[in-house]
């Protein structure tokens, strides 16, 4: 079978082996065939006719799609693009992404059936059988709707709420939208817009995602500003342009930002009554670092609310959450989590910032105290 | 001894599993096919079964199993050489060094660390950098490349200009022979008994056996350090500057080269300032105590001037240093911006001969259409002549071969060699007799035999085919189709 993989995108890859350490699955495993230089080659072969064996899924399976690799590349490769094209084209096949899978992940864009199967959940949590390794929130059994801003000052923004984000973790949505108001912005919630389909297009399912995307793109027509506080969703939304490869998902994408990233380029009048006597370890979701580029913010918009902001020494390398990954690869994103845990353990804080929902429950299951850097700011702004 | 050589591949795995455990050998076809490879460009290399040990005994039990069942061996750390080294010809057992990645003690008294062969050398940096101290060799690959590797090559890097290359900062090891004998190498005195074994093991590319421990010197972080970017109108300009230098009497930690078109690549995704209008940049550091340091970066900045700098910088603090590193460092990677592939050669010239050498390396590139860039360690005279090429161009591999060739040729005809740190491997390993009498040769193959008798140690590489092993002549002759 062919993966439909353009042959110069392909051969940008000189294999020097720069990426090795950037790469989660290779620092663990120390495997060729969980590198990115591995599965490119991999990728390769299949083009040029090697069959499609367990092994060779296996690699292309076990990849966390965190794309740290793509920062440390000099060759500017674009291995995340590769990864979704082989996925799409192996998901085609039936080669990957079983039907319980893709069952699963129809949940997301369809709120009747996410919100019953967490009010499911909540249930289950409030009878103790659900075991709290899997870091699953304490869900609410009722959580009010929530509600446009009253008026602004510095004008209008939309915050992108999400599927699972916003049953499970309204909490985060809603101190981000109490952030925004200090600062003088009017907050409209995007309650009908639904899923961003990142995880759907991580799963090699294309077809949903761009008809997920166009939803989004038509639901948030106009120019106001689209301001996300999940960075796996945020880096999928400025990636519409080329997930469509349209003009107008390309516009799309440009009004797309992080909720920092914004609150450091347009800081309105955010002024506390004193700093958190906290030390903060700030934990780069990678879809902000690597995807974004944009994780300096997140240090910019905390530093004057808390006592002492501090960096782990593991450059950026992925915790392991990755989406769905945690729950699909459980061993290997325990073994990547585990070198996270040391690094935070090395810089040892009073609480982790992490600005991607996913990877502060993956955090949480492994007993790490991590919050969203918005509710930090929130909490020092309530004073 | 008996050696069984018609042993299954079936059974010679569930040996091997048995002895290590099943998850840590791999033997299915995709796996095979990624250890085929290494940074190079040369392909037609085979693996057999990939073991990751965990132990030394682990690897003494490979070796003997692979003894017994008349396979070779081949060691593999990262797999960033450039020389192919690491490439397994004849389907030889390759053990993989990744999962014996431990710091196992730091010892400041001594001054020396204790690693396994996977540490990864920036990591190893990291490690003792609050100490106060770091590993002084720092190769191009060092965020990727493992120590095990570096003793292999016996490695260089920008910083071994002052520092010395990796030989002078390794002080002992501990070495599973290819007949799965364990012997230690070296010691940490000053002056160990008897012949020194260690030195004539570092740079022995894995045919002298495996190291599985590794003392390693710690070098003290200097007190101040300041990098300065010179930029010129000539490649010629910056390599006199070079020489200028160094005839001065200054011993700068390090002088990088680089020509324009590879500065453009670099700056392309460093974005750290580097000026992409000059036809080459140098850049050199000083270190040690802070108001020599200062001086001696006046003296290279003035130097620099007399031979035609057309602007001078000096990186103002530690991240902007940083950066302009993280560019010389990545440079190999980032070609692929201007080609798919590249032909890499390692030679080194003397300092005298450098701009003239450069010059026909220039030539050699028109002559055979094909562009070649230049980035270099300008202070040890170290060329890395980079030819470029699309491998989907047919019989472009041809002219790179040839004009590969006349680089060599050229480098050897003005005095200097054929590797500066990038190993012998296969790459290089037909020209040795360009560079060696046929009783050199002789000779190293005398000593390869003290270590390796049998010569199932990364066999057919580094010595060429009359001295390489009499009982592997099937691989005497560099395979068909390893060139591409």
């Amino acid at each position: 079978m062919t993966l439909n993989l353009d042959p110069d995108e392909l051969a940008s890859c000189v294999q020097c082996g720069l990426c090795l350490p950037h790469c989660p699955t290779f620092r663990v495993s120390g495997d060729e065939s969980m590198s990115p230089r591995g599965r490119i080659a991999l990728m390769r072969s299949v083009e040029d006719g090697a069959p499609i064996t367990e092994e060779v899924k296996r690699s292309f399976e076990t990849c966390v799609q965190c794309r740290g690799c793509e920062t440390a590349c000099p060759s500017g490769v674009k291995f995340g693009h590769l990864m979704e094209k082989t996925r799409e084209a192996l998901a085609k096949a039936h080669e990957i992404t079983p039907s319980w899978q893709r069952f699963a992940l129809g949940a997301l864009d369809h709120p009747g059936l996410l919100s019953a199967g967490s009010k499911a959940l909540a249930v289950a949590q409030r009878v103790k059988i659900v075991p709290k390794r899997l870091g699953v929130p304490r869900i609410p059994l009722r959580s009010p709707a929530m509600e446009s801003s009253a008026g602004s000052v510095a004008g209008d923004v939309y915050l992108f709420t999400g599927c699972v984000m916003d049953v499970w973790q309204r909490d985060v949505h809603r101190d981000v939208q109490y952030v925004l108001e200090r600062a003088g912005f009017g907050v409209i919630p995007t309650t009908n817009a639904s899923c961003c389909g990142a995880l759907h297009t991580h799963a090699g399912l294309g077809d949903r995602s761009r008809k997920m995307a166009r939803h989004v793109i038509e639901t948030l027509d106009g120019a106001i500003p689209i301001l996300v506080d999940s960075a796996g969703c945020g880096a999928a939304m400025k990636e519409y342009g080329s997930l469509l490869g349209t003009d107008e998902a390309k516009a799309f994408g440009s009004r797309v930002f992080d909720v920092a990233e914004w609150l450091v380029a347009n800081p309105g009048t955010l002024e506390a009554p004193g700093v958190l006597d906290l030390r903060v370890a700030v934990q780069d979701p990678c879809h902000l670092r690597h995807v974004q580029r944009v994780h300096l913010a997140t240090r910019d918009l905390l530093r004057p609310f808390v006592r002492e902001l501090v960096e782990l020494d593991d450059e950026g390398l992925c915790c392991g959450a990755g989406g769905s990954y945690s729950a699909l690869e459980p061993e290997l994103a325990g073994q990547i989590r585990d070198r996270k845990v040391a690094a935070i353990d090395r810089a040892n804080p009073d609480v982790v910032a992490s600005a991607n929902p996913g990877c502060s429950m993956h955090l949480q299951a492994a007993g790490v105290k991590s919050v969203h850097p918005l509710s930090l700011l929130a909490q020092a702004l309530r004073g | 001894m008996k050696i069984r050589r018609t042993t299954h591949p079936d059974a010679l795995v569930s040996i091997l599993k048995q002895a290590l455990s099943p998850d840590r050998v791999r033997n299915d076809a995709a796996e095979r096919s990624l250890f085929s490879n290494d940074a190079s460009i040369f392909k037609g290399g085979a693996s057999g079964p990939v073991c990751f040990p965990v132990s030394t005994a682990e690897v003494q039990a490979i070796t003997r199993i692979a003894l017994d069942h008349g396979r070779a061996i081949v060691p593999r750390g990262a797999g960033t050489g450039l020389s192919g080294g690491a490439i397994p010809l004849g389907e030889p057992i390759v053990v993989s060094t990744m999962k014996m990645n431990k710091i196992l003690e730091v010892d400041l008294v001594h001054r020396i660390a204790w690693v396994e062969p996977g540490v990864v050398n920036l990591d190893l940096t990291k490690t003792l950098m609050p100490l106060g101290f770091h590993f002084a060799p720092d190769p191009s690959s060092q965020q990727s490349c493992t120590i095990g590797g570096n003793v292999a090559n016996n490695s260089g890097g920008p910083h071994c200009l002052a520092y010395g290359v990796t030989s002078q900062h390794v002080v002992a090891l501990d070495v599973v022979l290819p007949n799965g004998e364990l012997v230690h190498l070296g010691g940490l005195d000053a002056e160990p008994e008897g012949y020194d074994l260690r030195g004539a093991y570092v740079g022995g590319e894995g045919t002298l056996g495996i190291a599985t421990r590794i003392a390693v010197r710690l070098t003290p972080n200097p007190q101040a350090v300041q990098t300065l970017l010179l930029a010129f109108n000539s490649v010629e300009d910056a390599a006199n500057t070079v020489s200028a230098v160094i005839a001065s009497g200054i011993v700068p930690a390090a002088m990088e080269v680089m020509d324009q078109l590879i500065t453009q690549a670099v700056e392309n995704y460093v974005n750290a300032g580097y000026p992409t209008d000059a036809a080459a940049v140098l850049l050199a550091e000083v270190d040690g105590l802070s108001s020599g340091v200062a001086i001696n970066a006046e003296r290279i900045a003035a130097i620099g001037r007399e031979h035609g700098a057309v602007s001078v910088r000096v990186a103002s603090n530690d991240e902007e240093r940083a950066r302009l590193w993280k560019g010389r460092k990545t440079a190999f990677g980032a070609v692929a911006q201007i080609a798919p592939a590249y032909y890499l050669h390692d030679t080194v010239v003397p300092r005298s001969q450098l701009a003239g050498v450069l010059r026909r390396v220039y030539e050699i590139g028109a002559e055979y259409h094909l562009t070649i860039v230049n980035v270099f360690h300008a202070g040890d005279g170290n060329l890395h002549p980079l030819i470029l090429f699309d491998p989907r161009e047919n019989g472009v591999l041809e002219r790179v071969h040839a004009a590969a060739s006349d680089i060599v040729e050229v480098s050897l005809s003005v005095g200097g060699v054929l590797s500066g740190e990038h190993g012998i491997g296969i790459e290089k390993r037909d020209h040795m007799e360009l560079m060696f009498s046929f009783d050199d040769l002789d000779h190293q193959r005398r000593l390869r035999s003290a270590f390796d008798p049998l010569c199932r140690s990364n066999p057919g590489k580094v010595l060429p085919s009359p001295h390489s092993c009499a009982d592997i002549q099937s691989l005497s002759r560099i395979p068909e189709g390893v060139w591409g």
